[in-house]
């Protein structure tokens, strides 16, 4: 029946199904009722995606690009060094030209305001750093740790992270499987220790933590931060007896403070 | 002027000349991004899942085999990212504070089909099962050929045939039990 209604049966098909509706309304119902289904879902406009996606693309590019040339040593059978070099050249210009081509070319203008210069200058600042922002949800879900530490690191130099920035340094914290981007992740974390949240997940996750060296760094953290809510994980600890020596001491140790 | 097949494109980056993929980019990001719009239905997924496919395919460029079309192989790896990701928000998502998605709306009208209807119709698609929709999404939105389909899904033309007929079906029978 999709054939018909999309005008890709032949004719002796198409015959004999219009034939079979002159009598049959239960099919003319269905046949309707699936023209309807089939009209609805052709909708042929795609939606654009936020300008964003085509800067992050191109960011992560160069990187990877800036990544092969590094561990890129000339083989005997390449062709002439200039080849290459003049490669290397060519994306780092065309890189350097998308991110300052606005720039640039408003200054050569003649009868612009400085104001609106220094408005561009302010919203190439926000695209970089919208730029390092979209990176680093991607990245976290990478497979290799370094570049799971890489999009946390990304975090870290945010003066003013959101919300959506937080709760993925967060889910890395609870979740990541590897000890050292999870760490990564509390240190990133500790920057931001003025958002009442920010603390109350730490402490959240000091409770789920299982890892020693995790736990040490966690309980540092909001020792300092003087965090009395850590009380009671940090008792926990204490009372566990699989709890490792050492981080009891530095538990024993930070309740010190916290009392 | 012709234009370079897909396949040559990707050969190329396989060589090294990275920067060729972006010619890749620039002639999927659209198609690419609005599978995972229809799928996810959120677009800050969509563009990070986006981004993330073509990060895969640079990183991974040397698992690519000429013997696969260029197109399959992308649909493949992003099918794979949306299946990953579906498993990712289902194991963590209850744990943490949800960040709002961005639900899309539909402001315009389609010809004949008032936007009540259409949202009804969204509805019923989004209870159809994961399989139903991608069969869909991909003949129906992202233009693909059965042939094509067959080398993503790896199953036979005329089981694909079967499969969108029944999803249709079922499509219909959800939705117009609704009004």
């Amino acid at each position: 029946m999709i054939d018909y209604l999309d005008k890709v049966l032949d004719e002796a098909g198409r015959a004999e199904i219009e034939k079979h509706l002159v009598t049959c309304e239960a099919c003319l119902d269905e046949l309707n009722e699936t023209q309807k289904v089939l009209k609805g879902i052709s909708k042929e406009e795609m939606e654009k995606p936020d300008e964003s996606l085509r800067i992050n693309f191109y960011h992560m590019l160069h990187s990877q690009i800036k990544k092969e040339e590094a561990k890129f040593e000339l083989p005997i059978n390449q062709p002439a060094a200039p080849w290459y070099s003049l490669r290397q050249y060519r994306v780092a210009a065309g890189f350097a030209l998308l991110i300052t081509g606005t720039l640039i070319g408003l200054l050569m203008h003649g009868s612009i305001k400085n104001s609106y210069a220094a408005n561009e200058l302010k919203q190439l600042h926000t695209e970089i750093s919208d730029l390092k922002k979209a990176s680093m949800f991607t990245m976290l879900q990478e497979e290799s740790s370094s570049d799971r530490i890489q999009a946390v690191r990304y975090a870290e130099d945010l003066v003013n992270p959101d919300q959506n920035i937080i709760d993925a340094l967060v889910k890395t914290l609870n979740t990541d499987k590897n000890v050292n981007v999870r760490m990564a992740a509390a240190y990133a974390l500790s920057r931001f220790t003025s958002q009442r949240m920010v603390c109350d997940s730490l402490v959240k996750s000091l409770s789920i933590q299982t890892d020693p060296i995790l736990q040490v760094t966690l309980i540092n953290i909001l020792a300092e931060k003087k965090e009395k809510n850590a009380l009671r994980p940090i008792q926990e600890i204490i009372a566990n007896k699989s709890t490792l020596k050492e981080v009891r001491a530095v538990a024993e140790n930070s309740l010190r403070v916290l009392i | 002027m012709a234009e370079a097949q897909d396949e040559e494109i990707m050969q190329r980056v396989k060589d090294g000349n990275l920067e060729e993929i972006s010619i890749l980019f620039e002639r999927y990001q659209l198609k690419l991004y609005n599978f995972f719009l229809k799928l996810t239905r959120n677009r800050v997924v969509s563009q990070d899942l986006t981004q993330n496919l073509f990060y895969r395919m640079i990183r991974y460029k040397n698992t690519y085999k000429s013997e696969l079309s260029v197109k399959s192989w992308m649909y493949q790896m992003a099918r794979n990212l949306h299946i990953d990701y579906c498993k990712e928000e289902k194991r963590t998502g209850e744990l943490f504070l949800r960040t709002d998605s961005y639900p899309v709306d539909v402001s315009e009208e389609i010809d004949g089909f008032p936007e009540d209807d259409y949202e009804r119709l969204e509805q019923a698609f989004s209870l159809l099962s994961l399989e139903q929709k991608e069969i869909i999404i991909m003949s129906r939105y992202q233009g693909l050929k059965y042939e094509e389909i067959s080398q993503i899904i790896n199953q036979s033309v005329p089981a694909i045939k079967v499969a969108m007929h029944r999803a249709i079906e079922q499509l219909r029978g959800i939705y117009f039990k609704q009004i």
